[in-house]
């Protein structure tokens, strides 16, 4: 039941994937992202990573809700 | 004269505090019940939630704990933004759910939630207590934090245990008056200057210090590599795994988190939170400030140990900044303390008065009284607190740490029971116990993170197991209420348009 509650779901939002961004960046991305180099302007790698993805999540947030405004699901 | 001036200006930004605290209630005060006052009558639009829950987020841990733990293990801090952003994102689809299921059935918190989802109000006052148990150190946190911060930037002109009690006086002043909507325009006020003064921080202690960002950050990577991955400086533990545990498991309890759920409800429209859910994330961007400043604490003041490593970023502050600015910026870091403290005395404050008092006969079916009963407990818990602070201090992030882990077992019963029926009674509450039962365990057994994982995270799984076993193997109870008045829902575009207070 739950499983057919989500897939549900999912064939009538997929858009909802979205939310999945900061958890592949933060999370899936982790073991590659944990080095030191190369680094830029002097910021090692790890915390360029983490920086990119905290600016890069409200964008995938922000497809959703687009997303759900053009399908007039909100 | 540098105690002096700072301190005056702490003072006159205190009592600058209470004043909006108590000036948020004009007009609103009377008549709403307990809805007015725990969730600001379900009226705030997405500036004040926005507000409201960064302020929330942006605890007294950031000022000192996240400085703290970037000097003493570096990369490892950085958990705290991961977990925030991912709980943030996952927000947009939770809380107008939460929203709704609160709005429809005049709901004000989960633990009244828990009660109406499995037709059991004593559940709703066992959820209650438990979820107490694990804010009380919270409040405690904050305590601790608002007293090392005012008693440092005073130039220890004022001592720990009168910043305590200031702390402890001011966020009392006016939550127990003016409730969420007290909270939001006092974030307004902590937002602004913790904005202000960490933007100013982050480009003036690189300059002061090393002249700039390059060489500060030439010298990082050069003398300081071990804190620049992970596990982190120090043998900490903390690698891989764990962060990967902990962010997973704390996005999920920050959803269903009491304090963030009091946000969520207070908003006017699901939209709202909608809205809210992509601009909260940037606000994660300045805890960058804090972890990197307490990684520069590393080449200035390099002997901080233990508890003290936690002043870390303060340390700077003092040592480089005028003496007004020193307030200021003191002023930032109590406001870091008395915002979250006074929403986490608030919801402890709701979920007693509905859901434990509000149980009594002199006080069920009665929103006015329910709202006397929360608000006396306010201050009860308030004061447990303090005792506790005078009585048994302790170090900051551990507390913290145990807090979440067992308010994560929570997540079964609140998140998936609201959307799956079969999830029953006994399953979510043998799954709870069970959880909570292996966090205890394994944290006071000095066990976490256990293989290198977080003890709350594999506490979750279990009790995620036990929780379907139950349900599918074990009794069940009889309740012919349909789908629709029981489970949650995302709100679509015909319910986010209702308005008014309800």
């Amino acid at each position: 039941m739950l499983k057919t509650l989500k897939l549900t779901t999912l064939k009538k939002r997929p858009a909802v994937l979205w939310l999945l961004v900061p958890y592949v960046l933060y999370l899936g991305a982790l073991p590659l992202a944990d080095r030191i180099h190369p680094t830029a302007l002097g910021l090692p790698f790890l915390f360029w990573w983490l920086l990119l993805a905290t600016l890069l999540t409200p964008a995938a947030v922000f497809l959703l809700y687009r997303s759900d405004r053009k399908r007039g699901r909100v | 004269m540098n105690a002096t001036v700072a301190t005056t200006v702490f003072g006159v930004f205190m009592l600058l505090t209470v004043a909006l605290g108590l000036l948020a209630a004009r007009g609103h005060g009377r008549g709403g019940g307990i809805t007015e006052w725990s969730v600001g009558g379900r009226s705030l639009g997405t500036v004040f939630v926005w507000v409201l829950m960064a302020g929330e987020g942006y605890t007294s841990f950031s000022y000192l704990g996240a400085a703290g733990w970037g000097y003493n293990f570096g990369a490892p801090v950085l958990y705290v933004v991961a977990y925030l952003s991912c709980g943030y994102a996952i927000g947009y689809l939770v809380g107008p759910t939460l929203w709704s299921y609160a709005r429809r059935h005049g709901l004000v918190s989960i633990t009244d939630m828990v009660a109406h989802r499995y037709g059991r109000p004593w559940l709703g006052a066992l959820v209650a207590v438990l979820a107490t148990i694990c804010l009380l150190p919270y409040i405690q946190l904050q305590i601790t934090g608002m007293g090392v911060v005012v008693s440092t930037i005073s130039y220890g002109a004022i001592s720990l245990d009168q910043a305590y009690f200031i702390g402890f006086a001011v966020t009392t002043g006016f939550v127990v008056i003016s409730g969420l909507r007290g909270s939001a325009w006092v974030s307004v006020l902590k937002d602004v200057l913790v904005i202000g003064t960490l933007g100013f921080l982050a480009v003036y202690v690189p300059l002061h210090y090393f002249g700039g960002y390059g060489p500060f950050l030439h010298r990082l990577t050069a003398e300081k590599p071990q804190w620049l991955t992970l596990s982190g400086h120090g043998g900490s533990g903390l690698g891989r795994t764990w962060f990967i545990t902990t962010s997973f498991l704390n996005s999920l309890t920050v959803v269903i988190f009491p304090t963030t759920v009091a946000g969520y409800l207070g908003a006017r429209s699901a939209n709202a939170l909608r809205r809210n859910a992509i601009a909260l994330p940037f606000y994660n961007v300045l805890l960058y400030v804090p972890m990197l400043l307490g990684m520069a604490a590393l080449f200035i003041v390099p002997s901080l140990t233990g508890a003290g490593s936690n002043l870390a970023l303060f340390k700077l502050v003092v040592d480089s900044l005028p003496a007004w600015a020193v307030g200021v910026v003191g002023v930032a870091g109590a406001l870091s303390s008395i915002v979250p403290m006074a929403v986490f005395m608030l919801v402890i404050g709701t979920m007693w008065g509905r859901s434990v008092l509000g149980a009594v006969p002199a006080l069920a079916g009665s929103p006015e009284r329910q709202r006397l009963a929360a608000q006396a407990v306010v201050v009860a818990a308030g004061t447990l607190a303090l005792v506790l602070t005078y009585t048994r201090p302790d170090t900051l992030v551990r507390l913290s740490l145990i807090s979440y882990e067992g308010m994560a077992q929570l997540v079964p019963m609140v998140l998936l029971g609201l959307v799956w029926r079969k999830l029953t009674l006994w399953g979510a509450l043998g799954g709870l116990l069970a959880g909570g039962a292996l966090v205890c365990f394994l944290v006071f057994t000095g066990r976490d993170p256990v293989w290198g994982v977080n003890a709350g995270a594999l506490a979750l799984g279990v009790n995620l197991l036990v929780a379907l076993a139950v349900s599918w193997l074990g009794p069940q109870p009889a309740d012919d209420r349909p789908d629709s008045e029981v489970l949650a829902r995302d709100p679509g575009p015909a319910e986010a348009v209702v308005s008014g207070p309800v």
